[in-house]
């Protein structure tokens, strides 16, 4: 059980770690226009 | 215009002319308020990145067709068009084009633009949503997380657990609970202290008390568990009932987002413009904005005056009612001043300019909608009154509810204080009506109708009368001429021209017929003169006409309007007539026909299975208004009607108790619109009695009209239904936690549930009412 020592730990700054990826992909707006992708394929260029 | 656009144009050879409308855009100083330059240096020759509207667009299909539309003009350098939200990015250069071309360009394509004046407000909001949306997540997430570490404490048996590992999961719920506290939380705080520092209690308090309490007594459990509060954490509870709280506010926020979002695209309109008279003598057509003192400009009836200034030609009647209340006509002759936001009526007159502010049109509609949107109904006041005592008892429950556990558990009583001050919902109280209305008012924003007074949906709601005018009401704007009776010797042609000439100075649809019918036959300006037009609301104008080019040549005092008016026969024709008259007499009459709108019959029967009287007064002949009427299918109709008699009628309706909606546009509807219990400004109106009415409808859908009242009905049926679920929930629930029989968690659920309710109860009068209006 000794282990739970180190995997608790590991779990929070998975968590944080999760957070700092989410908050990138907000911040570069990401999921601002989600319908450009699906209008994509019907531009020429 | 050339010649006009030569200062700021250094392609000088810039083809023709552009519209208009779209003149006013081509100024620089116009550019700032829907874009910005991408470049330093001077204005007028640098790259624009500008933010439009697009009207008429449907699908991606129609944005590649603005995007191609727009790129074929010679200086447009980058389009993009995102057609969910009907907007588009324009970079263009201002050495080589002028909106008013792309403008242009894409009106020909068949997509109307709109200067996107609301683009910094729309930024700024998807910023703050954005933020929001972002705090809803790490609680969650930190929620989920917490949930697990507590997990284990739930169901081990006594023993089962070491003290080490159960000490180590409070540590790291402790850790995980700090995002939420000083991230997700921060907007609770920070109103909370704002309120508390202005000595005052807003719905923020007893939440933010609850958040803080909770976590201190956690906290002190976990570093001290031996200590007064007990050994119990609160984590999980606390972190949930944040994600509730913020998942309650998000969803809130977007359904204001959308309604804000209509409401401000009422902003995105051309700006307003005035004609200004130039160095080199002629009439150019420039925004208001650019006014400076010591301009002359050519103000038409119906305009409103731009900037305060002296008439320095002519002498014309003005409404200043919007300005001093006074609701007669004032006379102004030469020399006298005029009041910006106050309208010229009778005359076309020249004024110079004395000094140019916060008098614009553009600065009142603004004002008008932020007052719309500010402005709380009666019931919403009468619920910001209960809130606050509501909350000082609710902080003081919670007070005594923590007292009277205490003995028993310290732990436990603040945790049941925590569950009062989290369960008690004020903010559904207070957002039962505006939230409503709100959204009432940009449902009806998006069917065509500008709510510009939200205290009058409230008023809408018990109409059970509606008056209607006649002519560009029930009736298309302007009628087509049908026949020209003329004096003998005189060519209809001619007569029409002297008719045309002196119409042109009036915005009144039988002068515009003429106008229209001239212009449809012929195709250079009628050759007279007209000097000193006067228009006497309800009867006609009268001009002094001579042959342009013959300065020297005699003048004659031509009138133009009803046989009255002109002191003529009328016709024995059952039609709308117009006639035309000089020092020697009768010179032509002009019969117009007037036509129903085809959805006028359909507007007012579902007005009368509403079960509201529709009665109809028109200033027009009694028997034109009579079979106008006949044809709509409405039963009371009164013609010949001065504005006068109008009032007079609705005064007696009102003092017979009952409620009157009034639906006008013409110059004389003005007073009487202002004193209905609710107007609707309808059609191309001038904009006299736009800025009175409290809906304006642009377009021509008639339809409209029992649309929203229908909606209005169903908002105050909202309304009742919020503030009584409101009340319901409250004095439910605020004695179960001080039982201490809900637990913190619970208590914010149901926070979150009661204010949603409230908002998603407002959020079906966003769906437009289709087939209850029209039966």
């Amino acid at each position: 059980m000794d282990i739970l020592f180190l995997l608790i730990p590991l779990s929070v700054v998975l968590v944080l770690a999760i957070l700092g990826g989410l908050w990138w992909a907000i911040e570069r707006g990401q999921f601002e226009d989600i319908e450009i992708e699906g209008d994509r394929i019907l531009r020429g260029d | 215009m050339q010649a006009a656009l030569a200062p700021f144009s250094p392609a000088a050879a810039l083809p023709r002319a552009p519209r208009e409308e779209w003149q006013a855009l081509d100024d620089p100083a116009e550019w700032p308020a829907f874009g910005h330059a991408l470049d330093g240096g001077d204005a007028g020759t640098v790259r624009w990145e500008s933010q439009v509207a697009v009207e008429g667009m449907h699908c991606a299909g129609c944005g590649l067709a603005v995007e191609a539309a727009l790129l074929r003009v010679a200086g447009v350098l980058e389009v993009q068009v995102n057609a969910a939200s009907q907007r588009a990015r324009v970079v263009w250069s201002a050495a080589q084009t002028r909106p008013s071309r792309w403008f242009e360009a894409c009106e020909a394509a068949g997509y109307r633009l709109v200067p996107a004046a609301d683009s910094s407000a729309r930024e700024r909001r998807s910023r703050e949503l954005r933020l929001a949306l972002w705090r809803w997540l790490v609680s969650g997430f930190c929620m989920m997380q917490v949930m697990m570490y507590a997990y284990p404490a739930y169901i081990a048996q006594p023993g089962e657990m070491t003290p080490d590992a159960a000490q180590l999961l409070r540590w790291a719920s402790w850790v995980l609970t700090l995002p939420v506290l000083f991230f997700s939380c921060g907007p609770f705080f920070r109103s909370a202290w704002r309120d508390l520092r202005h000595a005052r209690i807003g719905m923020d308090v007893p939440v933010a008390f609850g958040i803080a309490i909770a976590f201190a007594v956690s906290t002190a459990a976990t570093f001290d568990s031996a200590g007064a509060l007990g050994h119990e954490v609160y984590f999980d509870s606390l972190t949930m009932f944040v994600f509730f709280l913020l998942t309650g506010r998000w969803l809130e926020a977007r359904l204001r987002d959308r309604t804000a979002g209509s409401l401000e695209a009422v902003m995105n309109r051309l700006p307003d413009s005035i004609e200004r008279l130039d160095a080199a003598g002629g009439w150019e057509r420039v925004a208001v904005r650019r006014l400076a003192a010591g301009d002359v400009v050519r103000v038409r009836p119906g305009e409103a005056f731009p900037a305060d200034g002296m008439l320095i030609d002519g002498g014309t009647s003005t409404d200043e009612a919007l300005l001093t209340g006074e609701s007669r006509p004032v006379a102004r002759a030469r020399g006298e001043r005029v009041l910006a936001g106050s309208h010229n009526l009778s005359a076309t007159v020249q004024v110079r300019i004395e000094s140019v502010g916060e008098g614009t049109r553009f600065a009142q509609i603004v004002r008008l909608m932020e007052s719309a949107a500010l402005g709380k109904p009666r019931l919403a006041r009468l619920a910001d009154r209960i809130a606050r005592p509501f909350l000082v008892l609710v902080l003081l429950s919670a007070g005594s509810a923590a007292a009277f556990w205490w003995p028993v558990d310290p732990g436990k009583a603040l945790m049941v204080a925590v569950a009062v001050l989290i369960v008690t919902c004020p903010c559904a109280l207070s957002l039962a009506t505006p939230a409503a209305m709100l959204a009432s008012a940009g449902a009806l924003a998006r069917g065509g109708v500008l709510t510009s007074n939200l205290q009058a949906l409230e008023a809408l709601a018990s109409v059970d009368t509606v008056i209607f005018d006649k002519t560009g009401t029930l009736t298309g704007e302007t009628p087509r001429l049908e026949r020209v009776y003329c004096r003998q010797g005189l060519r209809p042609g001619d007569a029409l021209e002297i008719g045309a000439a002196l119409g042109a100075h009036s915005l009144h649809p039988g002068a515009r017929a003429l106008v229209n019918a001239w212009n449809a036959q012929f195709r250079s300006p009628p050759a007279w003169e007209v000097a000193q037009p006067a228009e006497l609301a309800g009867l006609g104008l009268e001009g002094l006409l001579r042959r342009s080019g013959d300065a020297g040549g005699p003048a004659r005092r031509v009138r133009l309007g009803s046989a009255s008016h002109c002191n003529v026969a009328p016709l024995q024709v059952e039609a709308p007539q117009v006639h035309l008259s000089d020092e020697q007499g009768w010179i032509a009459s002009f019969v117009l026909a007037e036509e129903l709108r085809p959805d006028a019959a359909a507007a007012v029967a579902a007005l009368q299975a509403e079960g509201v009287t529709v009665r109809l007064l028109s200033g027009d002949r009694d028997s034109a208004a009579r079979e106008i009427a006949a044809r709509a299918g409405i039963e009371f109709a009164q013609g010949g009607c001065t504005p006068e008699d109008k009032l007079e009628v609705l005064w007696r309706l009102q003092a017979e108790g009952r409620q009157v909606a009034m639906v006008g546009d013409g110059l004389n509807d003005g007073p009487s619109l202002a004193r209905a219990n609710a107007s609707f400004a309808f059609g191309r109106a001038v904009p006299l009695s736009r800025a009175r009415a409290d809906f304006v409808v642009p377009g021509d859908a008639l339809a409209a009209i029992p649309r929203t009242i229908a909606q209005a009905r169903r908002t105050l049926r909202v309304v009742r239904q919020n503030l009584a679920w409101a009340a319901g929930y409250n004095a439910l629930c605020v004695p179960l936690a001080v039982m201490g029989w809900l637990p913190a968690w619970l208590a914010g659920l149901g926070m979150a549930a009661s204010s949603l309710v409230v908002v998603l109860n407002a959020a079906r009068l966003a769906a437009p009412a289709a087939g209850r209006a029209v039966r």
